[in-house]
């Protein structure tokens, strides 16, 4: 069955969800949405589904394009304030979320705040949203609809959300006592962290992408295992859940 | 029981004085409280320190009328529309004083000025150059575990405006749908501008107390304003007007355009 790039990556997110995770989704997180619902749907029926509109366990008929819109408050059993969920991140019952970024570097450390000087920035991005305080904790999995040279750079100009800093153990020698990102799920692979040494590790290719590519389009140096798999591509009845749920597109905005 | 229904002209005039902290409820593109947001800018108050978590429209909006000095913010953005685009003009001119969080660090910032203390614990933050830059953001030891933390000063608002859907004219607020922020802000704040879209008789509330979010001696003023988030969106009443967000984003683009945009929708009401 064809597909769209939006609809693998929502399938390989939620693939990133175990049955009684508790997750949680941020704003302007259009397809780790629609891939919490996805995996609550299919093979996580008992994971607990957190998001921007406060709505615990939301099923809506259609995903809005806010993802804290009212629509995702549809057939949700209670509401929650964010403020609640981060209590439960604090006493480490919270299993994941999901992070965006304009640049992420081979530590896996993310920035959205400011390239260039913080007081009198070049370009001033919207901020980290969650990304300071949920990273210095949790496990997190970072989604790049544009895999490219200018996103994945060496070093971050600025660390907004932390990744394994410098690599190696420096989260434990900082005393970040756990968490960190998983892994990274692009437009062209999905990447992890080798365990010792930190760096971003290439994991799979995607259907028609070749290792080159991916390494052409990053700006450090990847670690490329001797075997490279392709990507797991999205199952018909998956594929056939995001329509239904998704007839406005909204998983293609990050695209367009 | 004292009656706070007046007109929204008087509940700013009255409880929105230049220099004030201000909390702005609602996230995104969703409950704002944008009808008081445009009369705010009407009576071109000035040096006002913004509070919210992940904004977008109405932080941006009051900047560009130079309404704002300072910014106190997890996010700040228009979602899928892209940068704010007076926040980035401003920031990157050095117009506006950045004071940069995660919305683990607002949230309990807030909770802490309800709870009447200056600081509260949180967990996260080290290794970010968010702590790094931060002036309302310390590392601190826990005395207790020898844990690694930061402590999180409360920013202790002087006034939260809140949209929300119904209210008596006393002031006892009914929130129905995402609370996110609202709520924690009305109690942390010295004075507290609810905007409604409905007026209900006080029998009402006293029949369905538990509906009651937030109950009338936290609240200054209420105003009956229907579609008073607009162009956000209002749960079950309203849903966010996309393609004036785009038109806001096309004349945003320049400052002229901007103030083209404030003649069209904010200085003719």
């Amino acid at each position: 069955m064809e597909y769209k790039v939006s609809e693998l990556m929502i399938s390989l997110m939620a693939r990133e969800i175990k049955d009684g995770d508790k997750v949680l989704q941020g704003l302007y997180s259009p397809m780790p949405m629609i891939a919490c619902l996805l995996a609550k749907h299919f093979h996580a029926p008992n994971m607990v589904f957190f998001n921007t509109a406060d709505a615990v366990d939301p099923d809506p008929s259609e995903v809005p394009f806010s993802t804290a819109g009212p629509k995702l408050q549809e057939n949700c059993v209670a509401y929650l304030p964010l403020a609640e969920v981060f209590d439960l991140a604090q006493r480490g019952e919270l299993s994941l979320i999901f992070l965006g970024a304009a640049q992420v570097d081979m530590y896996g450390n993310t920035n959205l705040s400011v390239i260039g000087d913080f007081s009198r920035p070049k370009v001033r991005l919207p901020g980290g949203a969650a990304s300071a305080f949920l990273c210095g904790f949790m496990d997190t999995v970072i989604w790049v609809p544009r895999h490219n040279s200018k996103v994945f750079v060496e070093k971050v100009s600025f660390i907004t959300g932390q990744g394994y800093i410098n690599g190696w153990d420096t989260r434990e020698r900082l005393g970040i006592p756990k968490g960190g990102p998983r892994k990274v799920i692009t437009n062209l692979c999905v990447m992890d962290f080798e365990p010792k040494t930190k760096k971003m590790r290439l994991v799979s290719v995607h259907p028609g992408v070749t290792v080159d590519d991916v390494v052409n389009n990053t700006g450090f140096d990847l670690i490329i295992p001797d075997e490279v798999p392709t990507t797991e591509p999205p199952t018909k009845e998956e594929l056939e859940f995001i329509r239904s749920i998704d007839p406005n597109n909204v998983r293609e905005l990050e695209f367009k | 029981m004292e009656k706070k229904l007046m007109p929204l002209k008087e509940a700013i005039e009255r409880f929105v004085s230049d220099g004030d902290k201000v909390a702005l409820g609602g996230v995104g593109r969703n409950r704002c409280p944008m009808d008081a947001v445009r009369e705010i800018i009407r009576q071109g108050k000035k040096n006002l320190h913004l509070i919210g978590r992940e904004k977008g429209l109405d932080f941006d909006m009051l900047i560009g009328a130079g309404c704002v000095s300072k910014v106190s913010f997890a996010l700040i953005s228009l979602e899928e529309f892209g940068l704010a685009p007076n926040f980035r003009r401003y920031a990157q001119e050095g117009k506006i004083e950045i004071d940069e969080h995660a919305c683990g660090s607002i949230i309990n910032s807030i909770r802490a000025s309800a709870m009447g203390i200056p600081c509260i614990p949180v967990k996260g933050f080290i290794g970010s150059d968010v702590l790094r830059h931060s002036k309302t953001i310390k590392e601190f030891i826990c005395p207790f575990t020898g844990e690694k933390l930061v402590l999180v000063k409360a920013l202790n608002p002087d006034v939260a405006i809140i949209h929300a859907h119904k209210a008596d004219e006393y002031g006892n607020v009914q929130l129905f749908g995402s609370p996110w922020e609202d709520i924690y802000m009305a109690k942390a704040a010295k004075k507290v501008i609810v905007t409604v879209e409905e007026i209900v008789p006080h029998e009402e509330v006293k029949k369905n107390p538990h509906l009651t979010a937030i109950p009338y001696f936290y609240v200054s003023a209420v105003v009956h304003a229907p579609r008073g988030a607009y162009p956000t969106s209002c749960d079950s009443y309203y849903n966010y007007d996309d393609e004036h967000i785009k038109e806001y984003v096309q004349l945003a683009k320049t400052p002229e355009g901007f103030q083209e945009y404030l003649k069209k929708y904010v200085y003719k009401e």
